[in-house]
């Protein structure tokens, strides 16, 4: 029988409001790897965090190889032999790698840095793992998926036995998670253990020895993960049977909607960030953009629907230039846009719920009148009938907007733009941070645009969304689309290999 | 134009930038560790205050520039515990040092020395050489050696740590807030340099004339880095210099002429945008186990 590395008990954690963790009892052992499922808010950042010692529990004990320790800040765990890569890297991009690894565990003397010694213990690391990087590179020279080896050079470099992965997989093509996984096997073939923190159920149930499914701050079940399924994680996550396919209706593309012609984009240090993109998204079709994230996805996005500047090319819009059109114009001729980033670019957090639904159109009527007075009514009346038809969960339409969970929030945003009655909608990482349910539902909605006979160009980095959703799926690698394919003629790894650049010499 | 008088230029104009500079030098360190240090102008007029009063009282420049170093610390502390700790708005805080500066060293003025808007003249003076105060030679092996720090030793990695990703540096265990706190402290520190510099022998209400800006239009210009934040100050005090000593020789209005040093800084920052980069978390309060 392998050894207990870390044992988590009856961890209770409260917010005001919000029982985070409510009795979590988590543990790990030598050599596996244990994934930690659940929607989000249901508790797993929380109980990492916990863990970390970036919060500190209510009740509860963690014990480490048997022996109870407190963890009062990340120093303490560092020290414990727990190294955490989380979800949104905590690197300093204007260093390079090496400082990067180093930083807070530092060789000195008299205060003064050595590089020489470390520089050797890191290149043993790398050869150890298989997780080889240019150790005197910048950080922010070098794409995603190697900014994650950094991350795990770091914990390494630390002595961690115990590693959590939050998510790691989001920003990596097949391959590269297939990557990832291997250096998941070198370690746990080390001894070490690995928490994995997932919502891509076929990578849990590829990697995962056992698995933890917690939901509402409460562990539902551990199952080994011989014995899960797909369909049973989902169902344990969500609480009820869970349809994971989404339903496709049969609708033969129209008109052309949008034509990008040649764009081109370069960003302050000149480094082309769009170059020649050129595609077209036709009526009642959905056009899906596939890529690593950073590879010119939000600049295109920016460009087409808030009218960031561009260096050469052109937009069409049902056959006429918008290309030198401000935003405004470019909405009352028909396009709508879900940002990818909601809380900056989607909501105002403060605001009502009413207010949010008729951002956008707050200056036409009915909501104003002629003298461009509001006319609160009409609002709250426009924001009733919205959030019954999109089935957005608020105590009511005057809630601010800040109150709601992701999910919902997200759902104020389609309703805000597919409500406008768009030709065209941009949707940006339409799923991000999204629980199932929600995701169900934004996808139904999509899908129902693409049956009004609107165009729909979606972005997501999750690959799984695109290659569901999309008729035709462009590739973006450094700013071009270097691959189109039409949904049936193409596999998820094929796609993969063209996100990572691999084929893009027209190597077939 | 004979040599001697352009080895007065060169030399004049070091003591004219070094004031300016040893502030640049200190906002380096600030806003390195992300903390825009835009009360710098309110800490070199206690310091000079300071520097003239100590060395009148205790009959020596020495001691008035250890005073004016530790003034100028207390103040960037003021700055730090309200902007660092209690995460008030960085402008906010420092141009409330700035009009706090401008009443404090009236008030003592008025206090020690029974008028408002000037000292005696103090006798106790640094020594001097090549013609001019001796101190503004420290400018070129202290700049060095701030270079060295940054990027040298552990100090300066885990400062710019924090002024680029503070939430990282929290996850390594670095003291987010400790290392903040003497960034904006080595600032104010600074300052007391830049009062020994400036003009030790009186304190004159009004006298900084806004160096404190100019020093962080300097460090901008030389993209955060001691060794081009100190270049950048060295051009705005030449081309101050230049005009003192032509300024009479010059058929312009007097007035116009002054303004160049600040229409100088005005050019050279607009000439600058989009081409340096500000530390990421600069001017961004951080809260530990935000999420």
């Amino acid at each position: 029988m392998s050894e207990t590395l870390l044992e988590m008990r009856k961890i209770t954690k409260r917010f005001p409001g919000v029982l985070a963790n409510d009795e979590i009892s988590f543990d790990l052992l030598k050599g596996e790897v244990h994934a930690l499922v659940g929607e989000n808010g249901a508790g797993k950042t929380t109980l990492m965090k916990i863990l970390y010692g970036l919060y500190s529990p209510d009740s509860g004990s963690i014990h480490i190889k048997g022996e109870k320790i407190s963890i009062k800040n990340p120093k303490e765990a560092i020290n414990c032999g727990i190294g955490m890569v989380h979800q949104h890297f905590m690197l300093v991009p204007p260093f390079t790698v090496l400082e990067n690894i180093i930083i807070g565990e530092e060789t000195q003397r008299f205060g003064i840095l050595n590089e020489e010694k470390p520089a050797k213990k890191i290149r043993d690391l790398m050869e150890r793992n298989g997780l080889i990087v240019d150790m005197y590179a910048k950080v922010e020279d070098i794409p995603v998926g190697i900014q994650q080896r950094v991350e795990i050079l770091k914990i390494l470099y630390r002595g961690a036995e115990i590693l959590v992965f939050d998510e790691p997989t989001a920003v990596l093509t097949p391959q590269e998670a297939e990557e990832l996984f291997k250096t998941f096997r070198q370690m746990t073939a080390q001894g070490k253990g690995i928490i994995f923190i997932s919502h891509k159920l076929d990578e849990v149930l590829e990697i995962a020895d056992r698995i933890t499914v917690i939901r509402k701050g409460r562990v539902v079940k551990t199952l080994e993960g011989k014995e899960a399924s797909k369909s049973l994680i989902a169902e344990l996550m969500v609480g009820k049977p869970v349809l994971l396919e989404v339903e496709r209706p049969d609708v033969s593309p129209g008109r052309v909607i949008l034509e990008v012609r040649n764009l081109d984009l370069k960003d302050y240090r000149k480094v082309a960030v769009l170059n020649d993109v050129s595609f077209s998204v036709h009526a009642g079709e959905i056009y899906g953009i596939a890529g690593v994230e950073g590879n010119g996805q939000t600049e295109l996005v920016a460009v087409i629907a808030e009218a960031a500047p561009m260096e050469h090319g052109d937009i069409l819009l049902d056959g006429k230039s918008v290309a030198n059109w401000d935003v405004r114009r470019r909405r009352e001729a028909g396009i709508s846009h879900i940002p990818e980033d909601r809380h900056r670019y989607g909501l105002l957090l403060p605001f009502s719920l009413a207010e949010n639904l008729t951002l956008g159109m707050h200056h036409r009527k009915p909501f104003v009148n002629r003298f461009q007075i509001i006319n609160r009514n009409k609002i709250q009346e426009h924001a009733r009938r919205v959030i019954s038809i999109f089935d957005i969960r608020t105590p009511s339409e005057l809630t601010p907007a800040l109150a709601l969970s992701g999910g919902n929030q997200q759902k104020v945003i389609v309703a805000r733009e597919l409500s406008a009655e768009p030709k065209l909608l941009l949707a940006a990482q339409p799923t991000r941070g999204v629980d199932i349910g929600a995701t169900e539902f934004i996808h139904n909605q999509l899908m129902e645009a693409k049956k009004d006979g609107r165009a729909i160009l979606l972005v997501s980095a999750d690959l799984d969304e695109v290659m569901s959703l999309s008729d035709r799926i462009g590739v973006m690698y450094k700013g071009r689309i270097i691959k189109e394919f039409a949904r049936e003629e193409t596999t998820k790894e094929e796609i993969g290999f063209y996100m990572m650049g691999e084929k893009e010499h027209g190597r077939n | 134009m004979n040599l001697s008088f352009i080895l007065f230029f060169f030399v004049k104009g070091l003591e004219i930038s070094a004031p300016i500079a040893f502030a640049a030098l200190g906002a380096v360190f600030s806003e390195r560790s992300g903390v825009i240090n835009i009360a710098l102008e309110g800490i070199m007029i206690v310091t000079s205050f300071t520097i003239v009063w100590a060395a009148i009282a205790l009959h020596s420049i020495w001691l008035g520039l250890l005073f004016a170093i530790v003034a100028g610390s207390l103040i960037a502390l003021i700055h730090a515990v309200v902007s660092v700790t209690f995460r008030v708005d960085q402008i906010v805080s420092g141009v409330a040092i700035n009009i706090f500066a401008v009443g404090l060293s009236r008030f003592l003025s008025q206090k020690v020395f029974g008028q408002e808007t000037q000292t005696p003249t103090n006798a106790y003076l640094f020594p001097r050489f090549l013609g001019i105060n001796s101190m503004a030679f420290l400018l070129i092996p202290i700049a060095l050696i701030g270079w060295f720090v940054l990027y040298r030793t552990v100090f300066g990695l885990r400062l710019r740590t924090v002024g680029e990703n503070p939430e990282a540096a929290d996850t390594l265990g670095l003291n987010v807030y400790g290392l903040r706190y003497a960034g904006v402290i080595i600032s104010g520190a600074l300052c007391g340099l830049s009062a020994a510099t400036l003009f030790p022998s009186q304190w004159i209400s009004g006298m900084t004339a806004g160096r404190g800006y100019i020093a962080l239009a300097a460090m901008i210009f030389g993209r955060w880095d001691p060794v081009g934040a100190v270049l950048a100050s060295l051009l705005f005090g030449y081309a101050d210099t230049f005009r003192i000593m032509f300024e009479t020789k010059i058929p312009i209005p007097g007035q116009f002429v002054q303004m160049f040093p600040y229409v100088l800084a005005v050019v050279v920052l607009a000439g600058m945008v989009g081409k340096a980069r500000a530390p990421a978390a600069d001017g961004k309060p951080y809260e530990k186990g935000e999420d």
